[in-house]
């Protein structure tokens, strides 16, 4: 393929690794991508997912995520202030209708964040786009639970929204970061479970948009499914399917012994079976 | 970045690889790097060091055995013992084949070797008990009774790979025996789910004048110590799934109700929205 390119060449072999590397090493592997490719820095920061980091609004009192999507050099943006910290004269800002609509989406998505993890930083980032606009819901809740176990749950929901009149396209690109971590004891023993990683979903619907408002309800509906879904799947391969695949590796019950329980159930049933004959 | 250092990067993350998919990581860094000249000139030992790590299994040429790759039956640059037929081969690590399989120079004091054999016959009757694909073997290195067991089970169509990987040390002057077991599991459906966990563990056991005797407590130990390690893993998903996961969202907000969204976007964003375009 001569015009396969060679940084798209790269930039896929860097994304298939990302998906094949520990996710507990996430932000350790990606600093090493980003010194071994960094004409693709930009490319590499937009593709990959890292665990959200809290940030603290000092003028507003409050905290928020920061990600990719709010960041203009190296500076980030608050969604409750709107501004750049550092700051920055000339960082960009959506427009004054999506800045409304940014300010909705984050109070309606607080409300959303104390129903269902009762606790947790949440942070809502919109985007102008030609004719339409984009966006980025985020939530993260860390558990630092017992000093046996501690977990986070980072949410990464990221929305395009194609108005067309009184109806909008909305595509879903949905990523929930999930790490866990348990230390057990059993007398003298230590042992440690590092059970991490992330699941991906998409999810697309047209639905009607009577003002502009609307928007946030549409969006709330389709995160709100997407992570019902989404929390399903987690506990389905987390707690389900791996541990499964662990009691594949190394059967706890002897397989020599079911093996001649067997041949004897068969011995037996053979005797049986000619003592009728 | 100099080509020397891109190649030292790709090694650490090559050395990351779950269970089963060294070839794809190894693919994806070759294209990466860019450069096969260099990187086949470089890769070699870190592809050694990666076999070595995960115990893999390989066909002994010209022989009916299986042995592990490990740093315990590395006996010359490229060169493995298989203690089971008593043959040394040469090993490529690049393409995991093995070729000029010859007969072992037995060094080895034969008090030692009776006990090898003894503890491998015990090894193999817990394999077999327990291990449905896994290989083990007893090797002597260092003075010492070096006991590697791998069980891996590979399913990339089904989006899963994992593997078990347990060594044991036993000394027979102190009579410790010391080791540790390690499980991965990879999960990579839409995804990318990574199970790391392991032990360790340290016991002593004195050898007796029967070497039978010994082999038979020293694998009891293993088989035990294995068998706690499963169960407390067993522990760890239940309280993570029980305690941690729960902790973290709820399935429904307290009501048991979803969100209603119209209400607070019709009375509260909307009447904002519609003030602000007015």
């Amino acid at each position: 393929m001569a015009d396969y390119d060679e940084n798209e060449q790269q930039m896929d072999c860097a994304l298939d690794l990302m998906r094949r590397l520990p996710p507990q090493s996430v932000e350790e592997n990606l600093v090493t991508l980003l010194e071994a490719l960094p004409e693709l820095t930009e490319d590499l920061l937009s593709a990959v997912d890292q665990p959200l980091k809290v940030r603290q609004d000092s003028a507003e009192g409050k905290e928020y995520l920061v990600c990719d999507y709010n960041r203009d050099g190296d500076s980030y943006r608050s969604p409750w202030s709107n501004a750049y910290d550092p700051p920055l004269a000339d960082g960009s800002l959506p427009s004054d209708r999506l800045r409304k609509l940014e300010v909705a989406a984050n109070e309606a998505f607080n409300t959303y964040k104390e129903l269902y993890y009762e606790g947790g930083v949440s942070s809502v980032y919109l985007w102008d786009m030609d004719d339409s606009f984009a966006g980025v819901v985020l939530i993260k809740k860390v558990n630092d639970g017992t000093v046996r176990s501690k977990g986070s749950w980072d949410s990464i929901h990221v929305i395009e929204v194609l108005e067309k009149g009184r109806q909008a396209r909305y595509k879903l690109t949905s990523t929930v970061m999930l790490y866990t971590v348990a230390s057990g004891a059993k007398g003298d023993r230590q042992s440690e479970i590092n059970l991490s990683g992330s699941l991906t979903r998409q999810d697309e619907r047209d639905l009607p948009v009577g003002d502009a408002g609307a928007h946030v309800a549409n969006i709330g509906h389709m995160v709100e499914d997407m992570e019902f879904k989404m929390r399903n799947a987690l506990q389905e391969v987390y707690f389900g399917k791996t541990h499964d695949i662990v009691n594949g590796l190394r059967s706890a019950t002897d397989l020599s012994e079911a093996k001649n329980r067997e041949r004897m159930q068969r011995d037996l049933f053979g005797q049986l079976k000619s003592r009728k004959e | 970045m100099s080509v020397d250092n891109k190649i030292a990067k790709a090694a650490s993350l090559l050395l990351q690889s779950p269970p089963g998919e060294v070839d794809d990581v190894f693919n994806d860094i070759r294209g990466i790097v860019n450069d096969d000249g260099a990187l086949q000139e470089h890769i070699e030992p870190v592809l050694a060091e990666s076999n070595m790590q995960q115990f893999l299994i390989v066909d002994v040429p010209e022989r009916q055995s299986k042995v592990l790759i490990t740093p315990y039956n590395k006996v010359g640059e490229t060169q493995y013992l298989d203690p089971r037929t008593r043959t040394v081969f040469t090993f490529d690590h690049l393409h995991r084949i093995g070729s000029e399989a010859q007969e072992a120079e037995e060094t080895e004091d034969p008090t030692n070797l009776s006990l090898q054999e003894a503890l491998q016959k015990e090894l193999d009757k817990y394999i077999l008990a327990h291990y449905g694909a896994g290989v083990g073997n007893v090797f002597f290195d260092e003075g010492r009774m070096i006991t590697c067991i791998v069980s891996n089970r590979f399913s990339p169509t089904n989006f899963w790979n994992g593997s078990w990987r347990a060594v044991w040390s036993y000394d027979p002057i102190t009579g410790e025996l010391n080791g540790s077991a390690k499980v991965r599991v990879h999960y990579f459906e839409d995804g990318n789910v990574q199970l790391d966990t392991q032990t360790d563990f340290a016991v002593d056991v004195t050898k007796e004048l029967d070497d039978d005797i010994t082999a038979r407590r020293v694998v009891k130990f293993i088989r035990n110590y294995e068998a706690d390690f499963q169960q407390s893993i067993g522990d760890g998903y239940r309280q993570l799934a029980e305690k941690t996961f729960k902790g973290l969202r709820r399935t429904l907000p307290v009501t048991r109700t979803k969100m209603d969204w119209e209400k607070i976007a019709n009375y509260k964003i909307g009447g904002e929205l519609a003030n602000a375009e007015n």
